[in-house]
C-alpha cells in the first residue's frame, strides 16, 4: 500500500473558528445551557462538566445538531443550524457507539471520503485509516470491532476530509491507553498545523493532558473558561496549596506566618504546607524570605493547581 | 442521484433479517396460487386473482407490509440507533440522501412485489386471457403503489420512533377496517388509490372486479400523496435534532 500523502494545509479563515454567542437551549421548562457566550479558535478546548451539565447539549449545537432556542453559534462565520455546507470544514466524532455494523472500516471511511465529494476518495480513506493507526483491520466488518476500534473508525471517518474543526464527543471511551496516546499525539498535531479541536471528556486527566484551555459547564452555566491554571489562580476566594521542600521548613513556617498573603501552614515531618489567598503576593515575597532568612528551598509546588481540583472547586461553588 | 447512499441502503436493506423474512413471505401468494390451481375450484380464475389472490392477499397486505418494513428501516433504524449522524454531517442538501434512500425502498419493495404479483397471478390464471390483463393490471398498480407506501412511510420514520407501529396501524385499522366502514375514507387509502389503478389498466368487466375510486382520481392522489410525503421528509430532515441524553 503506497504512504499516505501529507494532509493539506489548513485554509485560512476568521480568527475565531467557532463563536458562541448568549446561547440557551431550553426543553419545556428544563433549562440544559443557559446564556453561554464564548469563542474558540486554533488548537485544543476541553469540554468538561458533570453529567447532565450541557456539555453534549452544547457539542450537538457546535455541530449544528441542535437548534438553540436563544442566542446563536456560528461556524468559521456561518450559522452552524441547518446549513449542511458547514461539514466540508467539520468534522463531528459522535458519543454513540453505533457504526454501520455490516461496512469494513475500509467502506466506512471511504464513504465518508465520497460523501464528502473529495477528487480522491481511495487516498483519502487510507490517510485517515493510517493517522488512526487502523490499517491492520481496515478490512473486517466493523460490527466485530471492539469498543476503542470503533472510535478510531470514527475518527477516521471525522478527519478524511482534513477538516478546519473537529468537534469530538467522549472520544477517548474505549481507547487502550496506548490508543489513547496515539490519538492524543494526532489531535495536538493536528492543532499545531492551525485546527480547532473541541472535545468533551468526563476523565479530568484526559483533559489536563490534552487541552490547552478548558470550558467548565456546570447546571447549564459557563463555570469557567481559559487555561485551567489561569482559572485556578483567578480563584482568589479559595487559598492556594503549595508544598514546600526548604533545608529548614521549620525556619521558614516561623517566617512565613507573619506574611500576610499566607492563610496557614503547617508543618508535618519533611513536609511544609503553606495556604495563601494570593497567588501572586506569595510566589514574590518566598524566595526573598526565605533568602533572608538562610533557607534554601529545593521545591515548590502547587498542591491544588490540578485540573480536577479546578473542576471540583467550581461544580461545588 | 447519490450512488454511495443508494448502495449503503441497498446493502443496509438486504442485510436486514426483516428483509428476509419479507421474502420468504412472498411464498405465500405462489402457494396459494398452486393450491388454487390444484384443486380446480368453481370460481373465475380471473376473478380469484383480482379479488382474492392480488386485491386482498398482495395489495392489501403484502405490498403495505413490504413497504412498511422497508420504508423504516432505510432511514428510521439509522436515526434509531445514531448511525444517521454519519450521513447528515456531510456538506450534502437533505434531498441528496433522502431521494436515494426512497428511490431503494420503493424500487426493492417493488422488485419484491411485482415478481410476486406477476408469478402468483401466472400460476393462478393459467393462460386465460381475462387473468393476464388483470395481471397486467396489478403490476402496473403494484409498481405505483410501492413508490406511494415507500415515501409514506419513510416519512413516517423521520418523524416518529414508532413508526412501524403506526404503520401498522395505518394499513391494519384504517385501510382495512375504517375505509370499509366509512366509504367517504377511500379518498385516504393507498390500497384503495392502488386498486383503482389495477382496475383502470386491466379493463376487465365490473363482474371481475371493480375499484371503488375513480382511475384518474386515484392517479391524482397518488402523486399529490408522494410529493407531499417526500417534501415534508426532506424538511423534517433540514431540521434534525439529535436525541438529547445529555
Amino acid at each position: 500500500m503506497p504512504a499516505p500523502p501529507p494532509p493539506t494545509a489548513v485554509p485560512a479563515g476568521p480568527a475565531a473558528a467557532i463563536e458562541v454567542a448568549k446561547v440557551s437551549k431550553w426543553y419545556g421548562n428544563v433549562v440544559a445551557v443557559n446564556d453561554i457566550s464564548f469563542t474558540l479558535g486554533a488548537g485544543i478546548t476541553g469540554l468538561l462538566g458533570p453529567n447532565g451539565a450541557g456539555k453534549s447539549t452544547m457539542l450537538h449545537m457546535l455541530s449544528g445538531f441542535l437548534r438553540p432556542s436563544a442566542g446563536s453559534v456560528r461556524v468559521l462565520g456561518q450559522s452552524a443550524w441547518k446549513n449542511p455546507a458547514i461539514y466540508a470544514q467539520v468534522g463531528l466524532v459522535p458519543e454513540r457507539e453505533a457504526v454501520y455494523p455490516f461496512l469494513t472500516g475500509w467502506e466506512f471511511v471511504r464513504l465518508s471520503a465520497r460523501l464528502q465529494g473529495l477528487p480522491d476518495a481511495d487516498a483519502a480513506a487510507r490517510r485517515a485509516i493510517a493517522e488512526v493507526d487502523l490499517a491492520s483491520a481496515q478490512d473486517r466488518p466493523t460490527g466485530g470491532y471492539s469498543k476503542g476500534m470503533k472510535q478510531r473508525v470514527k475518527i477516521a471517518a471525522a478527519i478524511v476530509h482534513d477538516p478546519r474543526i473537529l468537534v469530538l464527543d467522549e472520544p477517548f471511551n474505549g481507547a487502550d491507553p496506548r490508543q489513547r496516546l496515539h490519538m492524543m499525539a494526532m489531535l495536538r498535531r493536528m492543532a499545531a498545523e492551525g485546527r480547532t479541536i473541541v472535545f468533551s471528556s468526563h476523565i479530568l486527566e484526559e483533559v489536563e493532558r490534552l487541552a490547552e484551555d478548558v470550558l467548565v459547564i456546570v447546571s447549564g452555566r459557563l463555570a469557567a473558561s481559559g487555561d485551567f491554571r489561569e482559572i485556578r489562580r483567578l480563584m482568589i476566594d479559595r487559598p492556594h496549596t503549595f508544598n514546600v521542600r526548604s533545608s529548614d521548613n521549620r525556619r521558614l513556617a516561623a517566617v512565613l506566618v507573619g506574611v500576610p498573603a499566607v492563610t496557614g501552614v503547617d508543618l508535618e515531618d519533611t513536609r511544609l504546607s503553606v495556604r495563601s489567598s494570593d497567588f501572586g503576593a506569595l510566589t514574590r515575597a518566598l524566595a526573598p524570605l526565605a533568602r533572608e532568612a538562610g533557607v534554601s528551598l529545593f521545591e515548590v509546588l502547587p498542591a491544588d493547581e490540578s485540573l480536577e481540583s479546578v473542576f471540583s472547586y467550581l461544580v461545588k461553588r | 442521484m447519490n450512488m454511495p447512499i443508494a448502495w449503503l441502503t441497498l446493502r443496509q436493506l438486504l442485510g436486514a433479517k426483516r428483509t428476509l423474512l419479507l421474502v420468504a413471505a412472498a411464498l405465500l401468494p405462489i402457494t396459494l396460487a398452486i393450491v388454487f390451481r390444484l384443486t380446480d375450484p368453481d370460481v373465475e380464475p380471473a376473478r380469484f386473482i383480482a379479488q382474492t389472490l392480488l386485491g386482498r392477499l398482495v395489495v392489501g397486505t403484502m405490498l403495505p407490509l413490504a413497504a412498511l418494513v422497508v420504508g423504516t428501516a432505510a432511514l428510521g433504524s439509522e436515526i434509531e440507533d445514531g448511525t444517521a449522524v454519519y450521513l447528515l454531517s456531510k456538506p450534502l442538501p437533505r434531498r441528496v440522501i433522502l431521494l436515494p434512500k426512497l428511490a431503494v425502498c420503493a424500487g426493492l419493495t417493488l422488485a419484491m412485489m411485482l415478481v410476486v404479483t406477476v408469478v402468483a397471478g401466472a400460476i393462478a390464471a393459467g393462460g386465460e386471457e381475462d387473468g393476464a390483463a388483470v395481471i397486467l393490471g396489478f403490476a402496473v398498480a403494484v409498481a405505483a403503489g410501492s413508490v406511494v407506501y415507500s415515501a409514506l412511510f419513510v416519512l413516517l420514520s423521520v418523524y416518529t420512533t414508532r413508526a412501524f407501529i403506526s404503520g401498522l396501524l395505518y394499513v391494519f385499522l384504517w385501510e382495512q377496517v375504517v375505509t370499509r366502514i366509512f366509504t367517504g375514507t377511500r379518498i385516504l387509502s393507498v390500497r384503495q388509490y392502488t386498486i383503482a389503478v389495477a382496475d383502470g389498466v386491466a379493463h376487465v368487466s365490473s363482474s371481475v372486479f371493480d375499484g371503488n375510486l375513480d382511475t384518474w382520481k386515484a392517479v391524482v392522489m397518488m402523486v399529490v400523496v408522494t410529493i407531499a410525503a417526500t417534501y415534508f421528509a426532506i424538511r423534517r430532515l433540514e431540521r434534525f435534532e439529535i436525541g438529547e441524553t445529555a
